[in-house]
Order: C-alpha cells, then sequence, then structure tokens
C-alpha cells in the first residue's frame, strides 16, 4: 500500500449541508479501510449563520493528529471557502461549483484567487443535483460525488453510509441522495480530465470488513461509561461535554440505569456522591465553569472518601470563555481545586480509544481508592473523530472495586481505619452492624467530627498514602523515541501529545535527536520515570494548549534546569507544525 | 447496700442495654441545653421505631448547621455532607438503592439560604426522600446571624439596625414547587413529629416537614419557646389535604397552624 496522507476539506455556509457531507465522506472513507481523524468547526450560536468547516485527515497509518496542510478543498460557498486558501497545500484540489445556487458577487468565485499551481474542477454541483433528482437540495452529495469519481474510489461505502443516514427518511429520500451522489462521481468520470485524475488517485483498498468504528471521544468516554457498570447519570448541559449526557439519555435506560438532568453542577457532583456512596456507579461530565462549581463535593468526596467519576471536557477559559474552542487550562483546577489538602486522581487521555479505556479505570480507581476521579478532555479530543478498533473492557476492569470491611468486624467497625495502604474497608448502606456516618469535618477513624492536631496530621497523612498508592495503578508515561540520548524531549498531555508526536516524528525524519513522552496520569504522576526521561534529554519542551504552562507548572521542577515551554490559547488544536519549529529552535 | 456510683454503673449499663442506643446513636447531641431540636430528634426516632425500620437500612443525609450535625446522633448510615447539599445527595442515594429509606435534614440556613435552589427540583421529580427543615429563622453554629426565615427588623450582631429583607414562607414555598406532602410542624410537640413522619415515610415520593423550632441561644427575641407555644395551633378540622388551593391558602394566611397541610400520591 502506498503512502497516503491527505487533508480533505469540506467549507460552506450553514445551510450547505457541509457537516452532513463531512460524516458521510468520514463513514465512507472508513469503511474502505483507510484511517482517519476528522473534526469539525462551525458557529456556537444556535441560530449563527455562518462558516462550517470539516476536516477529514486520511492516511493508511493510524492518524496522531491533524496536519494544518489542506489537500482537497470542496466549497460549497465559495465566499466563505476564500478564507481557507491560505492553508492550501501547493499541490492541492479545490473543487467548486460553477454554477452556484445563488448569486456570487463579482470576483467571489474561488477560481479568481487561487494560485496557478492550485488544480481547480469547476463541477456544477448544483445543476447536477436539480438534473437528477429535480431539486439542488442534493448538491453538498453531488460535490461528494465529484470527489469521490475523481479520486477513484469505490461507490458502495458511500452509498451504504447514505443509505444508513437517510433509510430511516424512507426510500424517496435515500434514492434522491444516493442520486445525487452518482450524478458527481459520472460527471467527474466522463467530464475530467484523466491525467487529473491519474494524479489525485487514491489506492484502492480491498472491501474487506473493517471492525473500526468512527467515534468522538465524547462518544468513546460514553461507552465506556456504560461497560463499565454505570447505573446513574447526573448532569447539567455545558459545551462541549453535553454529548455524552445525550447519548446516556438515550442508553442508559435501556440498559436499566437512570439519567437526571440536575439543577446545577452543584447537585450533579452531589448526586453522583450520593450514588457512589450507596454502592451505585454514577457519573458526571462537565466543563471549566461547572468544575468550578463541583471543587466544593469534589473536596468534599476526598475527606469523606467517597468515590465519584467526573468528566472534564476543557474549554476555553476562564469564566465563561470560549465554549466551542479547545484549551488544556483546567489542569490546575483538576489537580488543586478546592479547599485544603484534598488530592485526588486526575487523569487525561490523548486519543479516542484512551478516552474509552481511561474512563473505564476511572471507576475502578475511584471505588478502590475512594475517592473523587476526574478525567481531563478538550474540545479537539472530545469532538474529533477516529475510526478506532473499539477495546472492550475485560471482566477484571468493570468487576466491583470495593474493598469491604472483613464480617468479623461486626460491632467495631472503624470506617477511616488508618491502615497501611491507607484503603479502609468501605461498607455500604444495608450492610447490616457496619453503620459509620461519613463527614467533610475532620474525624476520627470511627468517622466522629475531631479536630485534635495529631488526628488531622494522621489522618491527612492517610489520605494521601492512599492517593500516592494509586500511582501504581496509573498508567504510566509512554515514551516515543528511537535514540536513547535526545537533543530534545517533548513531554504533552491531552490532544496536543498527537501534535507532539508528529512533530517529533518529522523532526526524527530531519535527523534531529527528538522523542515524546506521553503523560496521561496528571495526578499522582510518575515522577521517576518522567525523571527518568528528562535526563537523557538535553531541553526538554511542553507544548500545552494554555498561557500559564500548567503541566510545565508540575512536572517542571523535575527536570535539571528550565523546560522549555510552548503556549497557544487560539483556540484550535496545537498544529505539530509549530511544535515541529520549536524543535529546530532547541537544535540550532 | 449498693453505693451511689455503683447505682449510677448500673443505670448507665441499664440504658446501654436496652433499646435507647438501637434507637439513638452512641454520639450524644452537641446541640445546646434547651434546644428545640432534641424534640425533633426523638419524634423522628419514634417514628423509625413505629415503623421498625432496619436501621442499616435507613441513610439520614445532612447539610451544614446544628441541624447538620444530626446524622451523628442517629444509628442510621449517615452523610454529612457539605452546606446546602443535602437534598441532591439524598437523591443520589436514594436512586442508587431503592430499598433504603432516605431522610434529609437540615436548617432554614441551610435549606433556604444557600440550599434553596434545590427544594423545587426535588419537588417537582418527587424523589422518595423524607426531608425535615429544622426552622428557627437564625444560624446558630456561627453565633446568630439572621436567616431567609427571619423577620424583617430581626437584629443580630449581623443585623444590628434589624433586617431589611421579608421573609421566606418555607411552607408556601414546598406547596408552590409541587411538593407531594407537606406538613408543619413544631419542635415542641415530638409526638405529632412522629405521627406525621410515619405518614411521610409512608408516602411514595418526596415529603416535606417545615418544623418550626427555637434557638435557645442566640434568639431571645423571635422564635422563643414562650413564643412559639403561643402562636402554634392545630388545623382546623375542616382542613381538606387533598385540595392544594386550599393548603396554599391555609400556608399564605395562617404561619402557625399545624398539621398535614397537602398530600397527593402521584400515580
Amino acid at each position: 500500500m502506498p503512502h497516503v496522507d491527505l487533508t480533505i476539506e469540506i467549507c460552506g455556509m450553514s445551510g450547505d449541508g457541509t457537516i452532513a457531507a463531512g460524516a458521510l465522506l468520514n463513514g465512507a472513507l472508513s469503511r474502505a479501510g483507510f484511517s482517519l481523524m476528522a473534526f469539525d468547526s462551525y458557529p456556537a450560536e444556535i441560530r449563527g449563520f455562518g462558516r462550517c468547516v470539516t476536516r477529514t485527515r486520511v492516511g493508511v497509518e493510524e492518524m496522531v493528529a491533524l496536519t494544518s496542510e489542506t489537500h482537497v478543498l470542496i466549497s460549497l460557498d465559495d465566499e466563505q471557502s476564500l478564507s481557507r486558501i491560505p492553508f492550501l497545500a501547493r499541490s492541492a484540489t479545490v473543487f467548486f461549483d460553477n454554477r452556484p445556487p445563488s448569486y456570487v458577487p463579482e470576483g467571489q468565485s474561488i477560481a479568481a484567487h487561487v494560485e496557478p499551481h492550485i488544480t481547480l474542477l469547476g463541477i456544477p454541483f448544483g445543476n447536477l443535483a436539480a438534473e437528477a433528482t429535480g431539486t439542488t437540495r442534493g448538491r453538498n452529495l453531488t460535490a461528494l460525488g465529484a470527489f469521490a469519481g475523481a479520486f477513484d474510489l469505490p461507490s458502495e461505502p458511500f452509498h451504504e453510509v447514505i443509505r444508513k443516514k437517510f433509510d430511516p427518511k424512507g426510500e424517496k429520500v435515500a434514492q434522491a441522495n444516493i442520486k445525487s451522489f452518482d450524478a458527481g462521481v459520472q460527471y467527474a468520470r466522463e467530464k475530467l480530465d484523466p491525467s487529473i485524475r491519474g494524479i489525485l488517485s487514491l489506492p484502492q483498498k480491498t472491501m474487506e470488513k473493517d471492525d473500526r468504528e468512527l467515534l468522538s471521544g465524547n462518544m468513546a468516554i460514553a461507552r465506556g461509561a456504560l461497560d463499565a457498570g454505570l447505573k446513574l447519570y447526573f448532569g447539567y448541559p455545558i459545551t462541549p461535554a453535553t454529548p455524552i449526557m445525550e447519548y446516556l439519555a438515550k442508553v442508559l435506560p435501556e440498559r436499566g440505569g437512570r439519567l437526571l438532568q440536575m439543577e446545577d453542577e452543584i447537585s450533579s457532583i452531589g448526586a453522583v456522591l450520593g450514588s457512589f456512596y450507596a454502592g451505585s456507579r454514577a457519573m458526571t461530565a462537565t466543563s471549566g465553569p461547572g468544575l468550578s462549581l463541583m471543587t466544593e463535593l469534589i473536596t468534599h468526596g476526598v475527606m469523606a472518601e467517597i468515590p465519584a467519576v467526573i468528566i472534564d471536557a476543557q474549554r476555553g477559559g476562564p469564566a465563561t470563555g470560549l465554549p466551542t474552542k479547545s484549551e488544556q487550562s483546567d489542569l490546575h483546577a483538576a489537580v488543586f481545586g478546592g479547599p485544603g489538602d484534598s488530592a485526588r486522581i486526575v487523569i487525561a487521555p490523548t486519543n479516542v480509544s484512551e478516552c474509552y479505556e481511561y474512563t473505564v479505570k476511572s471507576f475502578q480507581l475511584a471505588e478502590k481508592y475512594q475517592t473523587p476521579v476526574i478525567v481531563l478532555t478538550d474540545f479537539f479530543l472530545d469532538n474529533r473523530v477516529e475510526n478506532v478498533s473499539m477495546p472492550h473492557a475485560a471482566p477484571e476492569e468493570i468487576s466491583d472495586g470495593n474493598v469491604y470491611p472483613d464480617p468479623a468486624l461486626k460491632g467495631h467497625y472503624r470506617r477511616f481505619e488508618r491502615t497501611e495502604s491507607g484503603i479502609s474497608p468501605r461498607s455500604i448502606p444495608g450492610m447490616e452492624g457496619f453503620i459509620f456516618t461519613t463527614t467533610g469535618l475532620e474525624h476520627t477513624e470511627k468517622g466522629i467530627p475531631d479536630y485534635a492536631p495529631q488526628n488531622h496530621m494522621q489522618m491527612s497523612e492517610k489520605r494521601h498514602r492512599k492517593i500516592t498508592g494509586a500511582l501504581a495503578e496509573l498508567p504510566v508515561p509512554k515514551e516515543f523515541s528511537q535514540k536513547e540520548s535526545l537533543d530534545v524531549g517533548v513531554i504533552a498531555w491531552g490532544s496536543t501529545f498527537g501534535s507532539a508526536l508528529e512533530a517529533v516524528r518529522k523532526a526524527e525524519k530531519k535527523g534531529i535527536r527528538a522523542g515524546a513522552l506521553k503523560i496521561t496520569s496528571i495526578f499522582p504522576y510518575h515522577a521517576d520515570s518522567i525523571r527518568g526521561f528528562m535526563e537523557r534529554c538535553g531541553e526538554i519542551l511542553i507544548p500545552e494548549l494554555n498561557y500559564e504552562g500548567q503541566l510545565a507548572n508540575l512536572i517542571g521542577h523535575l527536570f535539571g534546569k528550565e523546560v522549555t515551554r510552548l503556549n497557544r490559547v487560539t483556540g484550535e488544536p496545537f498544529p505539530a507544525s509549530i511544535i515541529l519549529k520549536k524543535i529546530e529552535s532547541l537544535v540550532t | 447496700m449498693k453505693t451511689s456510683g455503683r447505682i449510677l454503673a448500673e443505670k448507665v449499663s441499664k440504658i446501654k442495654n436496652s433499646d435507647v442506643f438501637s434507637i439513638r446513636s452512641h454520639n450524644l447531641p452537641t446541640w445546646c441545653p434547651g434546644c428545640g431540636y432534641f424534640g425533633i430528634h426523638q419524634g423522628l426516632n419514634n417514628a423509625i421505631q413505629r415503623l421498625e425500620l432496619p436501621h442499616h437500612k435507613t441513610v439520614t443525609v445532612s447539610g451544614i448547621g446544628c441541624a447538620g450535625r444530626y446524622p451523628f446522633f442517629a444509628n442510621t448510615y449517615g452523610l454529612h455532607t457539605v452546606h446546602g447539599r443535602a437534598l441532591p445527595v439524598a437523591t443520589g442515594v436514594k436512586l442508587a438503592n431503592p430499598d433504603l429509606t432516605v431522610f434529609a435534614v437540615g436548617g432554614d440556613g441551610d435549606g433556604l439560604g444557600i440550599g434553596g435552589g434545590h427544594i423545587p427540583h426535588i419537588a417537582r421529580r418527587d424523589i422518595d426522600v423524607t426531608y425535615l427543615l429544622f426552622d428557627n429563622s437564625i444560624y446558630g453554629l456561627t453565633k446568630g446571624q439572621p436567616s431567609p426565615s427571619s423577620p424583617t427588623g430581626f437584629k443580630t450582631k449581623a443585623s444590628p439596625y434589624g433586617t431589611t429583607e421579608a421573609p421566606l414562607n418555607a411552607t408556601l414555598m414546598a406547596l408552590s414547587y409541587g411538593a407531594t406532602f407537606v406538613a408543619r410542624l413544631f419542635a415542641g410537640d415530638p409526638d405529632a413529629i412522629t405521627d406525621a413522619i410515619v405518614e411521610g415515610i409512608q408516602h411514595k415520593g418526596f415529603s416535606f416537614f417545615h418544623i418550626y423550632s427555637t434557638c435557645v441561644t442566640f434568639d431571645k427575641q423571635f422564635k422563643t419557646w414562650d413564643h412559639l407555644h403561643e402562636w402554634v395551633h392545630p388545623l382546623s378540622d375542616e382542613h381538606d389535604p387533598t385540595n392544594l388551593k386550599q393548603a396554599m391558602n391555609e400556608a399564605l394566611e395562617d404561619h402557625f397552624s399545624l398539621g398535614i397541610l397537602y398530600r397527593r400520591q402521584k400515580e
């Protein structure tokens, strides 16, 4: 299989069917056996009238990041697409409607603006759709068909995804959409210069059934929670976490669970704590503003040693911030937020399959260590789509993680016993002879409020010993490097890690001794292995989607000298090209 | 002849071996002598005993405040949570295991001030939780500041010139929120509390108990025992607890009539 690495963009105005066309493209390419990563951007406001762009990076190897260059642009609205021209690669191809349905002001056709080395394919999307179906409504599919025809892609996977989407709306609708698509394919095959087709061809993948699924980070989290035995979900709508709630609202009742949309985030985490206390797995998902409201009860979970699972889908901040933009600026809040010494577990997946895996793990960790666990994601990771082979949680990962009291202790039960591990056996309401009261006040081993100096020292130590001990079960940092000693080591977390890995691979190709370290356990963190990696690096670079360098603040002290910070708050995923540039500047 | 010490020891041992501590916790209440909350404590304990609820299948959830300390003094599973959040936590407990009998307790500051936003939602969801709002119209644990149910002009160290705000009417609020069981009671009448709570526990759905109490330490002007005894009186025999409009009218017109104002079993 020859190397393929293409980024395809569809750009249009709201109402053009841009996002729908992008989703169909992703579905078909996935069915055809390609690897892909896709990410859409569209107006945040409900009635917003604005630019919609879908980006799909497609190839044969696993995709770890998006690229900033576009190889194929499908323009459904030239006026909107003008803004995409600067991102076109030198060899890019642009599909545009040369007979657009509405009046295009003079000079607004994209044809008048692109550089001469760009291949321009003017195709009357609207007219072709109208000829095939009597209406221009399917012109987004005609555009998709023209792309598929020009790239010699088989039509079957497209037909399959079109049917899947439109069959529920009736045979007529499905047929019309297939006809619109086919009109584009036919036009491309008959009318386009065959020499162009040769240049553009994607290699034919065999049509073997691919077990991979197209999944966003948010959907992977929801699926992970269900597989982990989620019984109750409590949440409050907030971008970008809402899709988790919407998915579970449909599926959880089918599995005997229940979902309540609560009055705020405080009550959401409150109900999650109540549920775990009474022995049922529960979860809430939120974003920065909601996390800040939850902090008091999260520290209550720490003090009273009650499990909880909290997904924080980060967005731009502070305050209401940038609801539909990507940022990694809740790390401080997740790790340190709240009153007192309130250590809790914070983990951060870097890709869609880790979103699943770590959500499953968070339930086990929360129960075993009797603590809130925060899973940090970000807007890009939540909303991007990857085709992944869905892992399935092993029985030991989903089994009951609780440590129960010894029945012999009936009547002499100390709920907060200071054990060697710090983990005190936990009884659940309904267990006879093990009644206790849990409190957010400092308390004795029996749970009775007690502010004696020595007691607070000992109980603080116990709670922290427990969290430190959890490190043994937390995912270890993973190194990606070819050399033993490195000129530049890049350490990254969350969705930025993919960009860092992409940059490191490119740097290696340029002969730079660079390596990447993926950190998914944010707190507690594996200081020894991070330090071990750092010691083999001349420079340490920590790129993050935040202004303050929040991971660098947390782990930077492990390096013998200052780490190099690379911070961006543009609201976009971290471009690998910028990390690469920084790596290059560090070695020259 | 037995020494008085031995008599005392025998008495203590007799009490300890009696079923008193199967009802109460071994932790004795930290409330001030004369506090109205003792009456509520007794009323609730007797209700648990009358219904023979297994203690290990009973959970008491509270927020913060003098009333918030309640779970330590009850021989049930207890959740002493943060200020104002007893109701959402109780919601989680009840949904997680519907076999449990769940009480939520808290004061007027906890329930009407910081946690005031949660009552309407547990009411409209009709979660099967028995909520006891101990209303003494003052913040006692922080040593006497005005609460959302303090009367206008209430003087405390935090309101030396008298408050300017109007008080909330918790009973009327619960009725308008759609609570399916609303009772108004008085800490000075534990037996009436027991009778009403027994019905509240048996009610399938949210039951709200607005219980007038007193703070003997920080309130010498408003809800004193003397005043409360003078003000409270039973609901008229003609009161129809299935009639919401009548209940709301009662709550609006008469702040001190006691009994079950409203009950409706949801389908």
